[in-house]
Formats: structure tokens, sequence, C-alpha cells
């Protein structure tokens, strides 16, 4: 939301000595990033500031994973059709569900007593593992072996937006930072000349919850996601204008970090050295983003793997730019897709939702795995609820908002594979084992990356916050290798 | 590759250690000294902040997690009987021993709370303690008073009060104030402050050459007598605000609030004494004789996001709405945290959860509403209209003075006429046909439209009633001060179209088992002709749709159907239809009646709010087998049950202006007001409140859920704040006046320190939306309250504010900064220089327009769409398709604070330099430095095109050689002349690349310099294009220099 009180507290303008930056930073600034040399030095001199917000920082203790990957199936899959089998569910399909699953109940749309519905697509089991996965996942099956699912996830929101906001930001409240954001503000960014937390989105349309999902709240604004294209420009504004080739940009830039410097000499103010470095990593964002979403040194074999039709935007494209990301050490990549969100048309659409996103998302994690990636890349997998055992609609084809029990699943980065935790009840209604809640899920996140959820904080409103925020929520030990 | 630094200093964690030990460091740097005794320890700003974060947590303002029954926010809870601390004696107090105990189960912060103290902070206690453990209540919790002015060593530099405050604390850390700014810089930081454009080479020239006494006096005074003034600080407020023209969430509808955004900037024109300017805001509807703008003012409540997501529970969300608004008017009025106790009582300030309830309790009761609003020409011709259809009438009075008894007769007449016995009925709504819309029951037996506004629908309703026999149903539409216009639907002018009115009945048992009920006629009290569907409902469907008569609304065609557009000012009225039924119903135990209400007459594209579909209606029985659609308007026939001497002359006149349709004779003058009627304006519509006649019952909700209703609470403050006065007034009104009352501790206080951080880029109390006890002390707190009472005593005009500060030394020093100074005050608080940082996003934009010659300087009006990524408003970047109007001409060179601000894809250009969104309220922003920047400033079409115009302006008007153009181009840029040693590496560029274009075709240089390259302009003679494009370059150039973006 780009607002806060306490950007200063942290990441203040330096007290640099004029005459160390000249000498170290005059023309040609070189390969090193400036931001790095002014945290040396500031915390050499002065302990209580931070000079670069995105300097790469040591979490609490040693973390199993470096970079996060969120498939964020917006618009919330079914777990009845993809995850969690409910051969009962099947048997009382088209009768009531009982009275006492439903006090207390709200629906989105229809009445919460409306008649049950079965599973739409057939299960079969898969891998050393034996979980079950359904007919619409075949390339996932192929998969499971390395992921984790978990069939006891529990949220507090049943509309789209405020559950995607929730999701991303642990608070139904516009104007949280977002996970990518807190995971940036924690461990700083690896990568100097892309930013450290990349937005893609496919499917029907953008996540409900807009740029919020992938915003900075109440952390600097440096922090929130950059959403990227996977054609044309990858950023907004990258190339030049026309006219301008690279010679006039360079001689450009050049001209104006000499007028630059030449005021840092007058007025001695280190912004003025903050921005001369922000041309330079805009310059050669220049090249190193077209360079990430230039496919062509990717293998056919690569290409095939994801599915990936060149030319074409895709879920596909985007996984397979997820891992590229992730390669040059970008901290946080969130894809957004979609299309879930089937009150009707629940067979048609899941058949080509998960044509869309089964061989990509399978891909990404045989892709990580094959490059020794996936060690320490944690693998997000899921949307912002599930949906009604109950029927949505005459057609017998679509169901309604589901808070109380959906499936997620995660891989890589220290998550344990092979397992399925938790259980829903015969209805796939409520978490009948191990359950998920949202916070839970960032706790866990949180921890992987290195730290205590109860310890990261920013001081905002008077208070610390957290994005666990204060009611009680763990780490999910079971789902740790 | 960062060990050393991560091992020394963490920037995250729960004490925030370094935080802390900054803060501490700075109470012993700045706070200490102004007592002039060292050993001396200031509660308030030492030991209050220790205890603050590392106490009150557990042993705070929140009753019910204190533990052991221990208060240390408290004279009482502190120092007592039974107390934790004795005065002078560290020794007896057990608050010691804890904090200095080595045993982990004794010591204090407990381990796990994450809390720790330094030794620095114990010492700092025990000094208090030793010195007699003086207490006193937070600073900002006592009303400010007038300080006396410290004596200082040098009152020849202070220029007023302001210096005396800052010199003093200067002068206790041996610190000097720099020289006064060259007046260039002066007056670009000047202008960029007051107005938020920086000074044309002229206005510069002008004050460089006005050597009289009181040259910058003048340039103040011509400053903030300029428009432009309140463009720039009514943003500011924007931002306090939560402003923006859409409605956030998922659906992320365009709103019309524009009218609200523009009376911020007149009001500040005006310098409407601040303490109106919020009492209008919070409560201007329930002023005496309420004028327009009193009522836009409220739309400062109604800037809060709206869901209007399918399936949502319209209270979840009013109720989320009602909590931005409490976040609002604590951020943005207060300086208070006051949303912490939403869900449980503050931790750190004395806010019970029950106050926030009771603070709550006064908004509670606003309904949501939509208003007409006229701008000054459009007002006119309205007042126009209603005069001359008044005159009109009393023409027709004048001309029959017999019409009082002509009407009395006609009344009898009317009244003596048995109506049919109407039983309305009770409806049980199928959720899944409704669309996703609630249909919320109301205390006359209508229903109300509430949360998604489906463009088609076909919501089914089963009818529930005892009658045996049923004849005719009674449809009636009924406005609603919630929906637009006040209603009766939900299109954007509060009209509807009812394609189709449906009647099956179906077995008990079995909905789908229907039989469709024939309708043999239909009636109505309104009979719109026949006229082509508006062209905001197109469809796409290629289909010729209408809107007409009732018997639209029952011809099976899916084409026509029943309209009530009645025209501008006349058509947000109840009107009623009557269906006739071909065959009476027998209803039995085992039959149901059901009605549909098909509504196909919306557009096509959900996202721009194109619904047509109806707000508030009753549906109510008969088995009278005559019934029609009673002619009189609801309002009428309910006059006429009103005893002709209680009438008001406007209950009086109402009935006149219906009974007169009704005279055959007058057929004539009926005519000549239906086209007076005509001439009726549109206006435009703004969000603003209005009160309920019922009062809403306000309870505390636990943890701030709206299902978790605990005792109803009433409206009230906390009693640590000043106390509500205004007896008589309404609620709502009075909660205003409170908030600016004169005692308030900390209204003025917040918007004083605003202020100060607007000028020199951190607040006297940094946290500016924090004053309570977890805020950071103030630097300069006599300063501080010196500026709240100046305020307050000089009629709380915030010019008068502006003026002190613009016209103080402490503002008017060089912002140049030593080496010694920037280490021993990186962040300037100490005010020994200056202010220099990077100005608003707005005015990034702003300065670029501005030097170019490019800018259109037209204030207020809808808000305006300059070119940006198509791409950003259309799936799957946005959730769904938005219309970016984005049209070639001068709208694109407006102000950037009149963009459009959709809150879910923000303009790009405003967000990369830090603009917030709207989601709520702010009122201090990032300040950011980042590679997208240098991406917009320097690729960004518009900033482009900003380089383009400024190289062409240079050549045609900048002079004849290149070092002239080069200082006049410079010079649009950042007001001073170019250093020899500046143009040279300026002209070295221009150089190089005439020389490179002038080598390759001349497109080539076109291609650079135009927007359209097919579209040349002359240029001066001698000029040639690959020097307009090697100034182009240059001016590209000149556009990103930091100083050129920066306030210096």
């Amino acid at each position: 939301m780009n607002c806060h009180d306490s950007f200063y507290r942290t990441v203040a303008p330096t007290s640099l000595s004029r005459r160390w930056f000249l000498q170290q930073c005059g023309v040609g600034l070189g390969s090193i990033a400036l931001g790095q040399l002014l945290g040396e030095h500031a915390a050499a001199s002065l302990p209580h500031r931070a000079a670069d917000p995105l300097l790469p920082k040591q979490p609490h203790f040693e973390p199993k994973a470096k970079n996060v990957i969120f498939l964020f199936m917006a618009g919330a899959p079914s777990h009845l059709e993809l995850f969690d089998n409910k051969p009962q569910l099947t048997k009382f399909d088209g009768t009531a569900p009982p009275a006492e699953l439903l006090e207390g109940y709200r629906a989105a749309f229809i009445n919460p007593d409306s008649k049950l519905l079965g599973p739409r697509f057939k299960y079969a089991k898969h891998g050393k593992s034996g979980a079950e996965l359904s007919e619409l996942l075949p390339h996932l099956s192929e998969v499971v072996d390395d992921i984790a699912i978990v069939k006891s996830m529990v949220t507090d929101a049943f509309n789209h937006a405020p559950a995607q906001i929730l999701m991303n930001t642990g608070s139904q409240q516009f104007g949280k930072p977002s996970l990518g954001a807190w995971s940036l503000y924690g461990l700083g960014s690896e990568c100097r000349d892309l930013p450290g937390f990349v937005v893609f989105s496919s499917g029907k349309k953008g996540p409900s919850g807009g740029n919020s999902n992938w915003g900075s709240g109440f952390l600097p604004t440096v922090y929130q996601g950059v959403p990227f294209r996977s054609a044309g420009d990858p950023v907004l504004f990258l190339s030049n204008p026309p006219g301008v080739d690279d010679t006039l940009q360079r001689d450009s830039l050049d001209t104006l970090k000499q007028l630059n410097q030449m005021r840092l000499e007058v007025k001695g103010d280190p912004e003025i050295a903050t921005r001369i470095n922000s041309y330079e990593v805009a310059y050669r964002m220049q090249s190193s983003a077209p360079e990430l979403i230039d496919l062509s040194q990717e293998s056919q074999a690569t290409l095939d793997m994801y599915g990936v039709e060149p030319g074409k935007p895709s879920f596909a494209k985007n996984c397979l730019l997820a891992r590229r990301l992730v390669e040059r050490g970008v901290r946080f990549v969130e894809l957004f897709h979609e299309s879930w969100d089937q009150h009707g048309n629940l067979v048609k659409d899941l058949k080509k939702n998960c044509a869309d996103t089964d061989r990509s998302a399978a891909a990404l994690i045989k892709d990580l795995k094959q490059r020794g990636l996936l060690d320490d890349t944690l693998v997000i997998w899921g949307g912002e609820f599930g949906r009604t055992p109950m029927v949505q609609g005459d057609g017998n084809d679509g169901r309604d908002h589901h808070p109380n029990a959906f499936t997620m699943w995660l891989a890589g980065g220290g998550i344990k594979p092979g397992i399925t935790l938790g259980e829903s009840d015969d209805l796939g209604f409520n978490v009948t084992q191990d359950p998920v809640n949202v916070r839970d899920l960032h706790a866990t996140i949180l921890h992987l990356l290195g730290f205590d959820h109860s310890r990261i904080s920013f001081p905002f409103q008077g208070l610390d916050q957290r994005l666990t925020g204060v009611l009680p929520s763990g780490v999910v030990q079971k789902l740790l290798k | 590759m960062s060990e050393t630094y991560s091992n020394h200093h963490q920037n995250y964690g729960p004490t925030f250690y370094s935080y802390w030990i900054g803060l501490l460091s700075w109470a012993i740097v700045l706070l200490v000294p102004i007592s002039g005794r060292t050993d001396e320890v200031d509660f308030n700003r030492e030991v209050r902040p220790i205890l603050s974060k590392a106490c009150f947590h557990c042993h705070g303002p929140d009753a019910e997690n204190r533990e052991a029954d221990l208060r240390l926010d408290t004279e009482e809870g502190l120092l007592g009987e039974h107390a934790a601390i004795v005065p002078g004696k560290p020794e007896d107090s057990s608050v010691m021993a804890r904090i200095t105990s080595s045993d982990p189960d004794e010591r204090m912060p407990p381990a796990d709370s994450g809390e720790a103290l330094s030794s620095e902070e114990v010492a700092l206690i025990q000094r208090w303690i030793e010195a007699g453990a003086k207490w006193s209540q937070h600073w900002a919790f006592v009303p400010p008073r007038r300080p006396e002015l410290p004596t200082t060593a040098d009152p020849s530099w202070n220029r007023n009060p302001i210096d005396a405050f800052v010199q003093k604390q200067l002068e206790e850390s041996s610190l000097r104030p720099s020289p006064e700014v060259d007046r260039t810089t002066l007056l670009r930081r000047l202008s960029l402050d007051l107005i938020g454009l920086p000074p044309t080479p002229s206005e510069v020239d002008a004050f460089l050459a006005d050597q009289k006494e009181g040259a910058y006096q003048r340039q103040v005074n011509r400053l903030l007598a300029s428009p432009h003034y309140g463009e720039h600080w009514g943003k500011l407020w924007l931002d306090a605000a939560r402003y923006a023209d859409s409605d956030g969430f998922e659906k992320d509808l365009p709103r019309n609030v524009w009218f609200y955004r523009d009376w911020v900037i007149h009001s500040l024109n005006a310098d409407l004494p601040y303490d109106q300017f919020i009492i209008d805001q919070i409560a201007g509807d329930l002023l005496p004789n309420a004028t327009q703008d009193q009522r836009v003012a409220t739309g400062f409540l109604r800037n809060s996001m709206v869901n209007e997501e399918g399936g949502i529970d319209p209270e979840q969300f009013r109720m989320e709405a009602m909590f931005d608004r409490m976040d609002a008017v604590g951020t943005g009025i207060l300086g208070l945290t006051v949303r912490c106790s939403q869900c449980h009582s503050h931790k750190f300030d004395p806010i019970t959860q029950k106050a926030y309830y009771q603070m709550f309790a006064f908004l509670n009761n606003c309904n949501e509403s939509q208003i007409a609003v006229y701008g000054p020409e459009q007002q006119q011709q309205r007042d126009d209209v209603l005069k001359a259809v008044r005159q009109k009438e009393n023409e027709l009075q004048q001309a029959h003075p017999d019409w009082a008894e002509q009407m009395a007769q006609w009344e009898k007449e009317t009244l003596e006429q048995p109506q049919p016995e109407w039983v309305s009925a009770e409806l049980e709504f199928d959720d899944t046909s409704a669309g996703g819309q609630k249909f919320i029951l109301q205390a006359d037996g209508s229903y109300l439209a509430s949360g998604y506004s489906p463009i088609k629908s076909r919501p089914r309703m089963l009818v529930k009633t005892d009658l045996a026999q049923v004849t005719a149903i009674r449809y009636e539409v009924l406005p609603d001060p919630n929906l637009p216009l006040g209603g009766p639907g939900r299109s954007l002018s509060g009209t509807f179209a009812l394609t189709e009115f449906e009647v099956v009945t179906s077995p008990a048992n079995d909905i789908t088992k229907q039989t469709k009920i024939d309708i043999a006629q239909a009636t109505a009290d309104y009979s719109q002709s026949k006229m082509p569907l508006e062209e905001a409902y197109d469809d796409n469907s290629k289909k010729d749709r209408f809107t007409g008569p009732i018997e639209m609304a029952i011809d099976r065609d899916g084409t026509t159907a029943w309209g009530i557009n009645s025209g501008p000012g006349r058509r947000n009225q109840a009107r009623k239809a009557v269906f006739n039924l071909a065959k009476p119903i027998e209803l039995t135990s085992d039959t149901h009646l059901s009605i549909y209400l098909s509504h196909r007459h919306g557009g096509s594209n959900g996202n721009e709010r194109q619904a047509n579909g109806v707000g508030r209606f009753r549906i109510s029985l008969t088995a009278d087998p005559n019934a029609t659609a009673d002619p009189l308007p609801l309002e009428v026939r309910n006059i006429l049950s009103v005893p002709g001497n209680e009438r008001t002359e406007q209950q009086r006149q109402q009935v006149f202006s219906y009974w007169r349709t009704t005279v055959s004779e007058w057929q004539k003058q009926n005519q000549q007001i239906e086209e007076l009627w005509k001439q009726h304006p549109e206006g435009t519509s703004q969000l603003v409140v209005s009160e309920r006649t019922e009062r809403r019952k306000t309870y505390l909700l636990e943890r701030g859920d709206f299902l978790s209703r605990r005792d109803e609470v009433s409206a009230g403050v906390p009693d640590f704040m000043n106390a509500l006065s205004g007896e008589g007034v309404p609620p709502r009104l009075a909660f205003a006046k409170w908030l600016v009352a004169r005692d308030s501790p900390t209204t003025a206080r917040a918007i004083a320190n605003r202020v100060w951080q607007a000028y020199f880029g951190i607040g006297i109390v940094r946290t500016t939306s924090d004053l309570g006890s977890q805020g950071e002390p103030p630097s300069h707190l006599h300063l501080l309250d010196w500026l709240a009472v100046e305020l307050m005593d000089h009629g709380w005009s915030l010019k008068h504010l502006h003026r002190q500060i613009v016209n103080s030394a402490t503002y008017r020093q060089s912002s140049d900064v030593s080496e010694e100074l920037a280490s021993r005050d990186p962040d300037n608080r100490l005010l020994a220089r200056g202010p220099r940082f990077r100005v608003r996003a707005e005015t990034v934009r702003d300065i670029a327009l501005h030097a170019s010659g490019l800018i259109n300087l037209t204030i207020g009006g809808p808000s305006v769409y300059p070119p940006s990524p198509e791409i950003l408003y259309k799936p799957p970047i946005s959730y769904g398709t938005k219309s970016w109007k984005y049209r070639a001409n001068d709208d694109s060179y407006r102000r950037a604070m009149y963009t459009f601000m959709f809150r879910s894809v923000p303009y790009p250009t405003l967000e990369t330099f830090d603009a917030p969104k709207g989601e709520s309220a702010c009122v201090r922003r990032s300040r950011s430095n980042t590679p997208l920047q240098a991406l917009t400033i320097l690729n960004e079409p518009l900033f482009m095109e900003c380089a383009k115009a400024l190289a062409l302006l240079a050549v045609r008007e900048g002079g004849e050689d290149d070092n002239q153009r080069l200082t006049f181009a410079f010079r649009q840029c950042v007001a001073r002349l170019p250093t020899a040693a500046e143009s040279k590496i300026l002209l070295g560029l221009l150089q190089r690349h005439t020389k490179r274009f002038a080598q390759q075709e001349e497109v080539e240089s076109w291609k650079l310099a135009v927007v359209d390259p097919t579209q040349t302009p002359e240029l001066p003679a001698g000029t040639t294009p690959a020097e307009l494009a090697a100034w182009t370059a240059v001016s590209r150039v000149l556009l990103n220099l930091d100083e050129t973006i920066c306030k210096e």
C-alpha cells in the first residue's frame, strides 16, 4: 500500500562519508552492487541502520529453502475432484447433507442444504507413497513421491478477494505485506539485476484480490512483487523508446551519471548515490530481463516437458520462467492462474484447467529436481479455499465456495516428500485430522526460509506486526523433512 | 556474503533491537540536553517508551490480558499503594528486582515475550527511580499549551519562534544552522512545497530581480493564493482519506467520487478552517441547512472499499468499511492507532475495546448513499427548472382561483374510491437464481437488493401467504437511500428495467414441475413511452432492445422491458404495477406460488456496473377481482391520509403537482411543465453518507468478528481524551466536533506534525500515524506544541501554519550537507540544514509535464486517463476488463493527481514512485529509490513525450545557439543555471549525437524527436531534425537528473 510509518527506522539514508563514496563509487561502478558496499560499511560504522533494504541477510536459523515458487490456483480448485477422494460422497450423491454439519455454516451462493454431489472423476493410487490422485492429474502422479499433499487445509474466508488476500498476506484486510514481501524483507535478494519478487499471471483473468496479493503493505515498497509478462517487454517500460539505440542509451546514462555525481559532490546527499546505482541496475535489467524470457537456449526436451509452445503465453511458460528466475537467485516467484471457480461447468472446466496446468506443474518439480534446485526451492500449489460437497446449479455440475476443508501440496525446500498429511471427513466437508490453517502454512513457509514466525516482525502502528498475526499458529512439523 | 553485517544487526525481530537502540541513542543525543542537566531522566521521553515496549503488553491498559493485576501504564499502578516502585529507592522497588534478576523465572520481561531490556535501559530506569520516579501523563494525551520560547545564543538568526526552538536544540548539540539557501533554490523549494510545481524561469527571474524588502514574502503570498496550492496539499489529505476512483476488492468497479476530491481542493484553497474541514467530512450532512458541498464532504467516510463480489454477506463488508472508517479517523485525524482496539483493548494506549465500539457507534448509523450532485452551471440550470415549474403551477393557481376547492373535491372522491385489499407477502429467495445478490427484508415488508449487482439475473422467489385465492399481484418498487441516486433500481441512475414478470405454480415438493400462470393484464402508475435501451446497456447481442410501458413486462418478449425513466430530477421515486392473473390461483398446502423477476436488460460488462435490476421492492397479493394499479404516486397517497391542516407546504404542493396532471383542461399547461423538466441537468453522482431514521444498534464485536456480537454499547469517547459536549446535536455531529475540540490532545498536533513532515521529510514525531505511547518521542516537543497551538489560535488556518514554516530561518537553510553533519545527523532530525528529498509520485510526473510545457493546469473535474499500457486493464493481469478511456488529447497532460485511480490496477508510474492506492488511510508514504523508477522516467511514453516537447521548446524558444538552448532546457528542469562543467558534459552529448543522427536517414531523427514521425513540426531556420533528435536525448537526461525530481 506504499504507506507506512516505519520505513526510515530500518532503511534510512546512510551517513556515508562523501569522500569515501566518491573514492569507491566513481565512474564505472563496476559489478559490485553499490548497496552491498553501502551495507557493509554502514554495518561497521552505524550498527543500527541498514543501507540497502535488499541486501542479503541471514535469517534466524539455517534455512531449508532459499527460494519459493508459489503456484497460486486462484478461484479455488475443487479438492473433491482432484485430491480428496470421497466414496461416501458418491454413495450419498443426490441426498441432503446431514443437518448437524450445516449448523452455523454460511455458503456464498447456494442454500447450504443443497444436495450432495459425488466426485465427478476417478481416482487411483500412485508412486511408492500410494497417494491417491484424480485421473485429471496424470503428470502430477509421476512426481507424487516428491510432493507432500495436505488434505486438511482450513481457511477463515469464503469470498474470493478476502480469501486470496488472506492466503497471500495472512489477513483478510487489504494493505498487509504479502508472503513474497516478507520473504524479501527477511532475506533480501541474491539477484541484483532482476527484482527479488516476481509475479506472473495466466488463466482466465487476474486474481480477485488484484495487486494487493503481491503488495508490500506497511513494509517498504522495495519489497513488493513486480509483475512480469512472458512475452514482449517482461517489465513495463523496459525497452528503450523508439529512436534510442544502445549507443545513445549508454551515452545518455553515462552523461546522467556524471551530472548526478557532480551534484553529489555539491550536496553530499547519499540518496544521489543510490539513484546513480538505480540507473545502473536499470540498465543491466534491460538486458537481464529479456535474457530471462528468451527461451531459445532451452532444449526442445525441456520445452516439451513443460508443454511450452513458443510465442504463446501460458501457465507452462510461466512455470519454466519460474525455474529460470530461481536459477538467477530471485527469492520469490508467484504464478497466479485464476480459472478454478467452478460454480458450473465443473467437469469441462476442470478438464481444461488440468490440461493447462498439470503437465507444467509436474515438469517444474522434475526440472528443479534434475538441476539440483528442488532441495532449496520450496514449491507450493493451491488456491484460496475448497469447494462444497454440495452441488450448485441444476445441472449437477458445479460447486460453491468452501473454507472448511481443502487440499494443497508442497514440495522441495525442506518438505518431507511422498507424504499425505491430514484428512477430511467422509464427505470432504470438515477436517478431521491434522488441520492446517493459513497461519500454520505461513509459519511453516517462514520456518523453511529460516525464520521463527513469531519473531520476524515489522513495527507499524505501534505494534510489531507479523505475517501470522496474533491468533494461534505453528509450524506443521509433520511436513518437515 | 553479509554475515558480518547480519551478526551485528538484524533489522527484523521482535525486540527491534536496532530500532530501540537507535531510539535510545536519539533520546540521549537529542532529548537529554533539552533539560540542560544530563543526569535528570525525563519520564515521558525516556522511561515511558521503555515501559511501553517491554511491559505494557502484559501490564498495560488491556485489563483482560493483564498479568498479576499489575499495571505500569498509570501513575496509580506504578507508584500507588502496593506499587512496584518506591520513589528514590530502587533497592526497594520490585520492578528493579525483577528486571535485574538472574533467575529466568523471575526476570522481566520474560524470555518468551521476545522482549529484553538493555543494560542502558535498566540503568535509565534505576536513575529515574533514584531521582524520585516522577510520573507524568503521556505527552500526547495532555492538550497542547503554548510553550515559552527558549532563549537562544544567536537571536538574530531567528526569523520566527520556530527558529528559537530549533536553534536551542542545535546549540545543545553544538551544531550551527546552515547558511540561507540561494534564492533560486529557495524559490524552487518553496514552489514545490506550496503548489507542487517548479517555478518557471521567468518566475525565478522576477524573484531575483525583486530586490525590494519583502520579495520572499510576495512569493509566499503568490503561491499561497495560487489555486494549485489546494491541489498539492489536497493530495496529501486525499492519501489520509484513502481516496481512489474505484471500489476495490475483486470487481473494483469505477465509482464517482471526484466531487469529493474537488471539494478538498477548493476547501484548502479557500483556507476552510481545519476544524470545519473535519466537521464537514464527518457530519456535514447533519449541519443545519447542509449545502451540497457539506454533503459531498461526507464522501470522506465513503472512501472505504466496497466488495461487490458475488455471494458475499453485505453486512460483513459493511463492517469492514466501518473498521476502515474508524482507522481513517484514528490515523487521519487523531493520529492514534485506534484500529488496535477493534479486536481487543489496546495494549499500549488506554483505548479499551469498549471505547472503540463506543466511537464506532457514532458512525454506525449511516446509509451508504449516492446522491446527484451538480456543478455550478448545472446547479443554476436545475434551480431555473424548479423555479419555472413552480411558476407555471402558480400561474395555474392564479388563473383558477377555485383550484383549492376543486382539488379538495378531487381528494374527497379519490378517498371514497375503494382500494383493493393488499396483503404483502413474505418471500423466500432461491439463492442460485439471485445471481450473487442478497435480498434483505426491510421493516415495511419490502426487500432491498444488496451485495453484488448482476448485469442480468432472473431471481426466483417463493411467495408465502395465508391467502387461499390470488387474483392479482402488486409489484411496488421503492426508493431507498442506499441505492444509486435513491433508487428504486440499481442502475447507475437508480432505475431498472423489468424484462418480464413471471408467475408460476408448482407442487410443494418439486419446484421443477412448474405451471406457468397467464397474466391477463398489467397496469402501472407510470407509463414510460417506448424508447430504445440506453447505449450503456448494450450487451453485444445486436438486438434492438427497448424499455417502455408496463405491458412490456408481460409480453414474453426478451427485448422489451417495463421502464421507469421519467428523466433527470424525477426518475428516482416509488412506482407500482399490478398484474391481473388470467384465472385466480387457488393456493393449497400443496400448491406453491413463485415469481420470477426477469432482468435481461443489463449490459455486457459487469466490470463497468451496467446492471439494470431492481433495488427495493415489495410484493403484495389480493383476491379482489378488479384490482388495478393505484394511479396516485405512493407519496401522494400517503399525504392524503394526513389531515389537511397538518400537511406541510411541501406536501400541499406535492398533492397539487399530481392533481394538476389529472385535470384534463390543463393538458396544455401540463405539457409545458413536462417540457420544462426536460431541461433538468443530469448531474453527477457522489458517494456520501446520510443518517438513518431508525438507529442501528452497536455491539462490541469479539475479535472484530461481525458474527460475534457481545454487549450492546452506546456512543461515547475514551475517557482519557477530551470530554464530549454538544448536547442536542445529532450524535455523529457531536463526535465530529469532539474530534476538533480545542482541548483535543492529538488532533492539532497530528495535522501540524504531518504538515511539518511534508516540508522536512520526517515529522517532529516520526510515527505520524501514532502519537500514542508506542509512537516515537518527538524530536522537538515544544515546537510541535507551538505549531499546534498557533494553528488553533489562528482559526485553524492551515495557510497560517504554512506561512510560519516557510518564513522560518530553519526552512530557508541550504540543504548542502557536510560530511560531519551527515554522519552526526543523517536524517536531519536536528534541522541544522534544509530539507532535500525526492518529491512525491505525482510531483515527479508534474515536474516533467511542467518542464516540457505540456502541462494542462485545469483544476478539478472527472478523473482522466493518460496513456497507460492497455494490457494492465485486461485479464489475466486485471481480474476483469476495465475501461481505460485514453484519448490522445490534453487530458494526458493534466496534473498527475487527476489520474483515474483503480485500486486493483494502480497507474504504474505513480505506483512505482510510491503513491498509495487507497487501501487504507496513509499519512506517510514510502520514499523508495529503485531501478523501476529509473526505467519509468527513461522509457515511459509520457515521460518520453515530455523529453521531445522540451527539446522542441528549447530549439524554438531557447535562443540562437546551443549554449542558450541548453541553459533554457536546464532551467526548465531545475531552475538554476548549469555550471560550465555541466554544460560541457551536456553539450558533448548533444554534439556526439547530432553528428550520429546527421549520418543516418532523416526518419531516424524524427523517430526519436516526435511522437508521430508522419507529423513533423516546423523547425526554426538552421535547426536540423538531427539536432532536434540530439536535443531530445539531452532533454531526456535532464528529466532524469536526480536534482530534477528532488526538492533541494
